[in-house]
């Protein structure tokens, strides 16, 4: 009898060490209910008997579409929902777990409501719109749960901060060195050294190819001018090598975390967008009923 | 001559640190490497930059020495002479130096380094993708007020804004329609208001009654009502929650006459969608004359063709083909005989076949004729059909044959009356049959045997009487009426051009009847050797529409419409 507090105690506090991702949340539950949420969704699309052909006006179409919207402003308000955490059953992470699951079952739901009925309007639009953010949303669950390891790994137990601080100190190292150094040199030096740390643009950022990067083309010409033991142009293409170095993994660094965050910048725009064009097709369809 | 340096430097807290000093030349060098009187420890500045040449009078002079300028005010320069009494800023890379003249007269040059690095304070926030993509939120705003608007807000302003004309078209709300109008109402693309009357109120059958006004119900509403009965409980939820949303029904035009659902013709209703009522409808609508009819295989009442048995009063009346009813045109025509291929009339066929188109003995098709359409039979005409044999010739005159007027009794009775009585005039076109003496056939118009010209004519084997009956009404004689119906099932539909495959005689026995009196209207077993109901595996699986129209009309019902509009 004595132990029994402590038996209760114990699982309560496993839960909260253990690490449990939000894809397996309580043993893949939301799994489990979105599944079912389609499987019902495509018996009541068998049986339903539908003249002449199914489609969103139809009884079960309105059942569907209703369910459909419901979700879509229910998952639309995770962007609401995640700026408080709170642990427990409806935890942010449950709340999480349901979002990316229930959001994959409303491909099954939404695509019934339409009956298979596409076309130019603002209803396909809408639809559109919800696969786009699906999509973009799938993409998101699939590098939340892969690219974090990648990052980790590329990191070497650095803070981003510590990363840039390596490298401008080089840097620092790189301008005293270069100080006796004629201009020529001097200015592949300042190439390197001046430039942004940071791309601006997107394609560099995400496919980690930096095809004229001064730091490289510095190297480059350090290695191909520096005079047979010109010890200090010597010193400054090792320092050169060493900022290259460090820049790759800041690349590398730069870019797991541009994919880990490109998708909301689709995700979120998209979803707004939805929640427009779905005002627009219930509004319509009832306008011109 | 000297020149006065004052370098200005900030500690890394921000104190300020001035150091000055003299240097007695009347030259000074400029530039990064160490030696040089000005040194500029700064990457952008070449080793050997420039020289400051003191010209006396409080001017300087100064110029470039290696490959790169520097800037004067702002301005690119390699070479420049400035005077320091009204001063001068000069930079070389990323040290600007102001030239100015010392109380006393010394050339003073203030020297600071411009710190255009901001430092890496903010560098961390960079690798946010925020920079290299435009924001979020703005985009969210632009795509949602953009299509709120075009596709809410302009229809809607367009649509409460637009003039009285009924045609007047709504801009915007081509994006609302879901999918093309259906063949029939290909016209209304794009005119909305038609049937979509009212906003927020589903179309009403008024809408469609505009256009669409003789279009018949399928029954009384009470007796609609009746026929449809306590619906199943789903049905009926279904029903009330469409009423609580101001949904028409049950039978609205809308139910079957769904629209959006692209360029094309409406399907037939299927079985299930008549059987619903009709198959138990005895039990549901007290004093109905229609029997129960769910699967044409299964469940479907005997045919009622409408037959005329009473020739004089030539009333139709229904008459199931279960109690053999025996039709009464007022005609006498033994199909048997006219059919038998070894009789007289195969072997008259086959002598003027060369004439009429005969074979080597008669046809059915050398007296019925398909109508235009191709759906039934023209009405059999004496003139067209029959004359060919039953030749109502009775005087020759020189090369030319006098024939009888047929369907007007008072012409053939003047005609007859003043005929020449040399009988019988065509006593000689050898045509065969049992009329005659030596086994000719001929018209026969006037006694070898005695009696009236018009006795004759009109007695069994007369030229008038072996079709039809005498009738002699007020002391006038003449004949009875005849009818011949087109059609005798009104309320279904019948295709002989969808039947062009058979014989005739594989659903009319006609060979075997002897009398004009027998229907040789086929009855529901026969259609069922091919046709059974809609699931069926029969050779023609058949629903009730492929014979019946929902909407009474004389027209083909849907499923066997060339149009279907």
């Amino acid at each position: 009898m004595a132990s029994a507090p402590r038996s209760e105690a114990l699982p309560a506090r496993r839960i909260a060490s253990d690490h449990e991702g939000f894809l397996r949340h309580a043993r893949f539950r939301w799994l489990k209910i979105g599944l079912a949420a389609c499987f019902i969704a495509l018996l009541g699309y068998v049986a339903a008997d539908v003249q002449p052909r199914p489609y969103g006006g139809s009884w079960y179409g309105y059942t569907l579409g209703t369910i459909g919207a419901l979700l879509i402003v229910w998952l639309a308000l995770l962007g609401i929902r995640k700026r408080a955490m709170t642990p427990g059953r409806w935890s942010l992470k449950a709340w999480t777990s349901a979002h990316v699951y229930l959001g994959l079952a409303l491909i099954v739901i939404a695509t019934l409501h339409t009956g298979f009925q596409f076309g130019w309007n603002v209803h396909t639009l809408a639809y559109a719109l919800m696969m786009l953010v699906i999509l973009s949303g799938i993409y998101g669950a699939v590098v939340y749960a892969t690219l974090p390891a990648a990052l980790s790994n590329n990191r070497d137990q650095l803070t981003l901060g510590e990363m840039i601080a390596g490298i401008r100190a080089i840097d620092r190292q790189l301008v005293d060195a270069t100080q006796p150094l004629p201009q020529e040199f001097a200015q592949l030096v300042l190439g390197a050294t001046g430039e942004e740390i940071f791309s601006r643009s997107l394609w560099r950022r995400l496919s980690g190819k930096y095809p004229d990067c001064a730091t490289q083309m510095a190297i480059a010409g350090f290695h191909s001018a520096s005079g047979a033991g010109d010890a200090a142009a010597g010193r400054v293409e090792a320092l050169l090598i060493r900022r290259k170095g460090q820049l790759d993994r800041l690349r590398r660094h730069t870019r797991l975390k541009g994919l880990l965050e490109v998708w909301l910048y689709l995700h979120i725009p998209a979803t707004i967008a939805l929640l427009a064009a779905l005002t627009a097709h219930i509004v319509s369809v009832f306008y011109y009923w | 001559m000297a020149f006065r340096l004052r370098q200005i430097e900030f500690t890394a807290d921000g104190r300020k640190i001035v150091r000055e000093r003299e240097i007695a030349k009347p030259q000074l060098t400029l530039g990064r490497a160490a030696e040089s009187d000005i040194h500029l420890p700064d990457l952008a500045v070449e080793p050997q930059h420039a020289r400051i040449d003191d010209l006396g009078g409080g001017r300087i002079g100064i110029a470039a020495t290696g490959t790169l300028g520097f800037a004067l005010d702002g301005a690119d320069t390699r070479a420049a002479t400035v005077d320091c009494r009204s001063g001068a800023e000069l930079q070389f890379g990323a040290s600007r130096i102001s030239a100015s003249l010392a109380d006393d007269g010394a050339v003073l040059l203030t020297i600071e380094r411009i710190d255009t690095a901001s430092g890496d304070i903010d560098e961390k926030s960079s690798i946010s993708l925020a920079g290299a993509m435009p924001s979020r939120r703005t985009v969210s705003w632009i795509m949602a007020i953009l299509i709120l608007g075009l596709f809410l807000a302009l229809p809607i302003t367009s649509y409460l804004t637009r003039g009285p004309d009924p045609k007047a078209r709504v801009i915007g709300d081509g994006s609302w329609s879901p999918g093309k109008l259906s063949l029939a109402h290909r016209s209304l693309e794009g005119r909305c208001q038609a049937c979509h009357v009212k906003p927020f109120e589903a179309v009403r059958d008024t809408a469609c009654r505009t256009c669409h006004a003789t279009v018949h119900d399928h029954a009384a509403p009470d007796r609609l009502a009746g026929a449809r009965g306590d619906r199943p409980l789903g049905e009926r939820f279904l029903q009330s929650v469409a009423h609580s949303f101001g949904k028409p029904g049950p039978g609205a035009c809308v139910e079957c006459h769904t629209e959006h659902k692209g360029v094309g013709r409406m399907e037939a209703p299927r079985q299930q969608f008549c059987a619903a009522c009709h198959a138990g409808l005895s039990e549901r609508l007290t004093g109905t004359k229609l029997g129960n009819a769910g699967d044409f295989g299964t469940l479907h009442p005997q045919f009622m063709p409408l037959v005329v048995t009473n020739p004089a009063s030539r009333a139709a009346t229904r008459l199931s083909l279960d109690t053999h009813p025996r039709e009464n045109g007022g005609l006498t025509f033994p199909h048997k005989l006219h059919l038998d291929p070894l009789g007289g009339v195969a072997r008259m066929a086959a002598s003027i076949g060369a004439e009429r188109g005969y074979g080597s003995k008669l046809a059915c098709k050398d007296c019925h004729h398909p109508s235009e359409d191709g759906v039934r039979f023209l009405p059999v005409r004496m003139e067209r059909d029959c004359e060919a044999c039953h030749s109502l010739v009775y005087d020759r005159v020189g090369p030319t044959f006098r024939t009888l007027k047929h369907g007007n009794v008072d012409q053939m009775i003047a005609d007859l009356s003043a005929a020449r009585p040399s009988w019988p005039v065509v006593a000689a076109r050898p045509r065969p049959g049992a009329y005659a003496a030596e086994g000719g056939y001929y018209a026969n118009f006037a006694p070898p045997g005695g009696g009236s010209v018009l006795q004759r004519a009109f007695a069994r084997d007369g030229v008038c009487g072996e079709c039809h009956t005498p009738v002699f009404t007020g002391g006038r004689t003449g004949v009875m009426p005849v009818t011949l119906p087109a059609r005798y099932m009104t309320k279904g539909w019948f295709s002989h051009k969808a039947h062009s495959q058979e014989k005739c005689t594989s659903c009319h026995a006609a060979e075997k009847s002897s009398s004009a009196t027998d229907l040789l209207l086929p009855g529901i077993a026969q259609c069922r050797t091919c046709h059974l109901g809609e699931g069926s595996n029969a050779a023609v699986p058949s629903s009730c529409a492929m014979c019946h129209s929902y909407h009474p009309a004389a027209s083909a019902p849907r499923k066997d419409r060339s149009d279907k509009s």
